[in-house]
């Protein structure tokens, strides 16, 4: 079975669903999975696709977040105008960092970049004026014109083709010149130099594309949910979004995909289990990366050889 | 004047913990190329092993304290054995420690998660401390006794460490290992063995470091936060340079307080993340000139 099928199988899925009628709370966990998922492939593209440790990503989503939450809510801009300003200010953002961050790499990368995702948490909660600090900040209902997206039936459709289209660029890519350019850098970088790579533009574009989806991740929130408070854009988030990735298997996209989809419901199944949250998480990180080294895509493609 | 002295002063009483939680930082990432995130948890976990002990089971503190470090120390030498070991032993070079930090992480979970299955997490505790008596005056700086056996028991805790690493064989062989494991591996040290010590060593010291701070602050099974400054502290020293670690760990209690005094009592909480960002990106390799890391193609 290839990383085809899965693609496929979970694309077969998600547009039966807007045949379906679903249940409103199914379409909620729906639309927090295709959020999740953005986030996810963009976390991977500089973690899998990339090979740079960097744990700014919370960071970039927050920051796509406040962004457009603050300008629908303000501004009352239309959809998509908040969602693509919020990615392009992560996008900037994380130009931003990766300069300095060329500089650096392993644990010093790691450490940099959470240092940089605690101190952004900390803004978010201190800069009262703008992000309403520790009360966290209610979004307005996104509109489109004159179409208002209330509710998690109105907003899937939307949230499913935004999900397709930064999928689809995922997996371009991975087959463009510079996808193949990020491979190699994860590989060795003095040998992607050798073989005349740019490994700081690569590097750069890397964080940027990253720091993007992740902004576009932030703006898809407030087209479903109608509160962000600060205490979830800390290490706890990025745990998830990290587990994700590495429960489905570093740098394929289908096995993102379905880290996504197995960690994103695992909360919703572990309601009443609440006590063992914190438990059951770690057994999972640790199983993972002891007997499933390459995530389930590992495992799937080992099956069908 | 009075003020920041008595600032500087509890600075180094808070700094001595850092420096200890740091140091254990340190010496896991030499020898053995991972980074504990949740070296926290470690600290957070002895603190309820010796409640346990002490208010569950009633025994006199001393053996609260043995259960705790020992505890630990069964913890650090079980997880090096049951997922460290299986991870080194992969070898997908560019995974691998992001595959390390994951397991510590998972670790941090799994630490958090048992904690808060035993009742003593409902309500706020809090140890009683191991040095009681009159505050003691040094010109208007007033130190609880608590404090001073803080900065006495780390220093001597670091001479204890720096000795065994000096003079003793095992010491000589983990340092032999953390220089060049090949090497250490021909000449007959056995690596693995080596590294399933050095982490009973490092979550002994992080134990050790929870049961002095502990009489300090509230315990809560979140407590283990505390590791961000403790990386602050590493960092300072470059992540290699112990007394430069050392040094960083005194440095960064001090900043604290005084960013607290200066500045605002808000901005102290993101003073270590501030420190981090600085130091990697103006001096990556430590305030202290320890040598910049080359990297093998």
């Amino acid at each position: 079975m290839s990383e085809r099928w899965v693609l496929a199988a979970l694309g077969v899925l998600a547009l039966g669903a807007l045949a379906v009628p679903l249940p409103i709370y199914a379409l909620y966990v729906a639309n927090l999975l295709l959020m999740y998922a953005v986030l996810a492939i963009g976390l991977d593209v500089l973690l899998g696709l990339a090979g740079q440790f960097a744990f700014a990503h919370i960071a970039f989503y927050g920051i796509g977040v406040y962004t457009a939450g603050i300008l629908g809510n303000r501004l009352g801009l239309p959809f998509p105008l908040p969602l693509l300003a919020g990615a392009i200010l992560a996008a900037a953002v994380a130009f931003l960092i990766a300069i300095p961050a060329l500089r650096l790499h392993s644990i010093y990368l790691a450490l940099s970049t959470y240092a940089f995702a605690a101190a952004a948490q900390w803004v978010f909660h201190s800069w009262d004026s703008v992000t309403g600090g520790a009360d966290g900040l209610r979004l307005a209902p996104t509109r489109f014109f004159a179409w208002h997206i209330i509710d998690d039936r109105d907003a899937y459709p939307v949230l499913l083709g935004i999900a397709i289209v930064t999928i689809a660029l995922r997996l371009g890519l991975q087959r463009s010149k510079l996808g193949r350019g990020m491979a190699a850098m994860r590989e060795s970088e003095p040998v992607a130099l050798a073989s005349g790579i740019d490994v700081r533009r690569v590097k750069i574009l890397a964080f940027t594309i990253s720091g993007f989806y992740g902004g576009v991740a932030g703006g898809m929130l407030p087209l479903f949910q109608s509160y962000v408070h600060p205490d979830s854009l800390g290490l706890e988030a990025l745990v998830v979004i990290l587990t994700m990735v590495v429960v489905g298997g570093l740098g394929s996209v289908g096995g993102v995909l379905i880290g996504v989809v197995v960690m994103g419901l695992l909360p919703e199944l572990l309601r009443d289990a609440a006590v063992y949250r914190e438990l059951i998480y770690g057994a999972i990180l640790i199983l993972a990366v002891t007997l499933m080294p390459r995530g389930i895509a590992g495992l799937i493609l080992r099956a069908g050889k | 004047m009075g003020l920041v002295a008595q600032a500087v002063a509890s600075g180094i009483v808070t700094g001595a913990i850092y420096a200890l939680i740091a140091l254990s930082l340190v010496i896991l990432y030499k020898s053995t190329g991972a980074v504990n995130f949740a070296g926290g948890d470690v600290v957070m976990t002895a603190c309820y092993i010796a409640l346990l002990v002490l208010v569950g089971f009633g025994l006199p503190y001393w053996l609260a304290a043995l259960a705790a470090i020992a505890g630990l120390f069964v913890i650090g030498a079980g997880f090096d054995r049951l997922v460290i070991a299986r991870i080194v032993r992969q070898r997908h070079a560019h995974n691998s420690l992001v595959a390390l930090v994951i397991a510590t992480i998972g670790l941090s979970d799994l630490l958090k998660g048992s904690v808060r299955l035993f009742g003593y997490t409902d309500n706020v505790q809090t140890l009683p401390p191991q040095f009681t008596g009159p505050p003691l005056f040094l010109g208007n700086v007033i130190l609880l006794r608590q404090d001073v056996g803080i900065v006495g028991v780390t220093c001597v805790v670091m001479l204890l460490l720096y000795a065994f690493f000096r003079f003793t064989r095992l010491g000589k062989g983990l340092r032999a290992t953390a220089d060049n494991p090949r090497a250490a591996v021909l000449i007959g040290i056995p690596v693995q063995r080596m590294r399933m010590l050095v982490w009973a060593i490092a979550c002994g010291l992080g134990a050790i470091a929870g049961l002095l701070v502990a009489p300090k602050i509230l315990m809560t099974p979140d407590m283990g936060v505390i590791v961000i400054l403790a990386f602050a502290a590493a960092v300072i020293g470059g992540f290699t340079n112990i007394p430069g670690v050392i040094v960083g760990g005194f440095m960064l209690g001090i900043i604290e307080n005084l960013v607290g005094i200066f500045i605002s009592t808000a901005a102290i909480a993101v003073a270590p993340f501030i420190v981090i960002m600085a130091v990697l990106l103006l001096r990556p390799q430590g305030l202290f000139g320890g040598n910049p890391t080359f990297r093998k193609v």
